[in-house]
């Protein structure tokens, strides 16, 4: 039997040294992606690159239009992400609970089947749909609706919201019997146990989706292509305007640059929106903490 | 008074989807009284506990009929009743798991949380309830100052001892206990008892234990959960 032991044993260390490996490849890949990244676009990095020609002070108080810099893609990114997950944060959350606490078993699996197939539309032909209802706006409204920020954050939404929904039923339905019934024991109704009891207890898996659903809004190109960037909107006006996106910025620099400097401030896009990713994500976990908070 | 039976069971039936746990059950509970309630696992015990809070209406597949009257102090009420409201109810009626389960939060929101849920306002109320409620459940003078701490920081014996506290907050007239000291070690139990003992004096306790000698010290009836039916050993 010493043998078989022995083999028992090599296999686990060497599924151990495998596992190992992949998550060192993992954080390799990572940090050589965030490297190169690094790499090519720091030093077009400065104010230069998000202002232009124009003082910052003027720029952020909208006195002075930015032609080229980074500020209005910077910006209508900022702006379409909070419109987007905005939108569906609350649709999501409302979604998630009324599947785990409330749907019987039937109407659970039908919920989850569509969301699901939500899931599993490509973002293009979220961005078509997103399309039609500009056209039939665009015709409703005798031509007053153009492609437009709204209607972008609106698709986007649609696009995230299945992250949302399925993180916050997982999360909710992940919580222990005992933890469910302690709140119950105690003389709370449904609804005072969820909002004192369970989603607090689920806050952290919740939040997990939500900032999936903000690195989504942030890379997305397709679906704003289709319904309301332009490459030279300005900033936003209103949700009624057309917006540009750091993003897209990235895709037709990418694809059509003249010279390599502008491939530089591609580059440099890249960075600036990994940073307001990241921003985003420390105002969330901030919000997680402090609702977390035990005093 | 005191020996007028607080609690009236007639006809109770209790199934887990199509599996009966009780049969027919009757069964009258005094006031001021501990009783036990043993037999073999997974025969029911819990379950038999969640029929005096209707717990069991949270736990998917399971069904009660019969009639359970409590009187807490306007002549018995059928609490199976649609007349009663449940929140009301579990006040009235405090139950301790057998696992602490302290919330994650602090010792000073754990225990203001029922008062929170009925809705009381008043900081000075609260912690003036609070503390009363935690030097019931002898508790006071080893938290006093870490009321701000983690709950579940505290050790397993203070942990269940919070959650006890945390029921009386409510001043329950009727107090359940599902093997509340399987958790603890030989000092913890010990202390438990004796403020179970203490806790008696003005509530009725029905407690499920596994422990015989723990039966014999500390309750005044015993029972025995068999094949479907309570029977005195």
């Amino acid at each position: 039997m010493i043998p078989s032991r022995v083999n028992g044993e090599a296999c686990d260390r060497l599924m151990t040294l495998f596992c190992w490996g992949c998550a060192l490849t993992l954080t390799l890949v990572l940090a050589a992606i965030l490297g190169f990244l690094f790499f090519k676009g720091w030093h077009v990095l400065g104010p230069k690159l998000i202002f232009g020609e124009v003082r910052p002070l003027d720029a952020l108080l909208f006195k002075k239009r930015v032609f080229s810099g980074l500020f209005p893609a910077a910006l209508g990114t900022f702006c379409l992400i909070c419109l987007a997950v905005g939108t569906a944060l609350p649709l999501g959350l409302a979604c998630g609970i009324y599947m785990a606490e409330y749907a019987s078993n039937r109407v659970k699996s039908f919920f989850s089947l569509m969301v699901d197939i939500l899931a599993a539309i490509p973002s293009i032909v979220v961005g078509l749909f997103g399309f039609s209802i500009t056209v039939f706006l665009h015709h409703y409204f005798g031509g007053r609706i153009l492609p437009c920020l709204g209607i972008s954050g609106i698709a986007l939404a649609f696009l995230v919201l299945p992250y949302i929904v399925k993180t916050t039923r997982i999360a909710l339905e992940q919580i222990p019997l005992e933890i469910r019934m302690t709140g119950l024991s105690l003389g709370a109704s449904p609804l005072q146990n969820l909002r004192h009891v369970l989603i607090p207890a689920s806050l952290s898996d919740i939040m997990a989706g939500i900032v999936l659903a903000i690195g989504r809004c942030a890379e997305d190109t397709a679906v704003i292509m289709l319904t309301g960037v332009v490459a030279t909107a300005g900033v936003p006006k209103s949700l009624f305007s057309p917006f540009e996106a750091l993003p897209f910025f990235i895709y037709y620099t990418a694809s059509e640059y003249s010279d390599p400097a502008e491939l530089e401030a591609a580059y440099g896009a890249a960075l600036i929106l990994l940073a307001i990713c990241t921003g985003l994500f420390i105002i969330s976990f901030q919000i997680k903490r402090r609702y977390n908070s035990f005093n | 008074m005191n020996d007028a039976p607080k609690i009236k069971i007639r006809g109770l039936n209790f199934w887990y989807a199509k599996r009966q746990i009780l049969e027919d059950i009757r069964l009258d509970i005094r006031y001021r009284s501990i009783t036990s309630i043993t037999g073999p696992s997974g025969q029911g015990k819990s379950s038999f506990l969640t029929v005096f809070n209707r717990l069991w209406e949270n736990i998917d597949g399971a069904r009660a009929t019969g009639r359970v009257c409590m009187d807490f102090g306007n002549g018995f009420e059928d609490i199976n009743h649609p007349d009663c409201r449940l929140p009301l109810l579990r006040r009235r009626v405090g139950m301790v798991f057998q696992m602490p389960n302290p919330l994650p939060m602090s010792i000073r929101k754990n225990m203001a949380f029922p008062l929170t849920l009925m809705g009381e306002k008043n900081g000075k109320t609260v912690a003036a309830k609070a503390e009363t409620a935690l030097r019931q459940a002898l508790l006071w003078d080893e938290i006093k100052d870490r009321l701000n701490e983690d709950a579940r920081a505290l050790s397993g014996g203070q942990q269940q001892r919070l959650c006890i506290a945390r029921s009386l907050v409510l001043e329950p007239q009727v107090l359940l206990l599902d093997e509340p000291t399987s958790s603890l070690d030989e000092a913890a139990v010990h202390e438990m008892e004796k403020l179970l003992l203490r806790l008696k004096k003005d509530r009725t306790i029905i407690l499920v234990s596994h422990y015989m000698d723990q039966v014999r010290r500390i309750a005044d009836r015993h029972l025995v959960l068999r094949d479907k039916k309570l029977v005195s050993p």
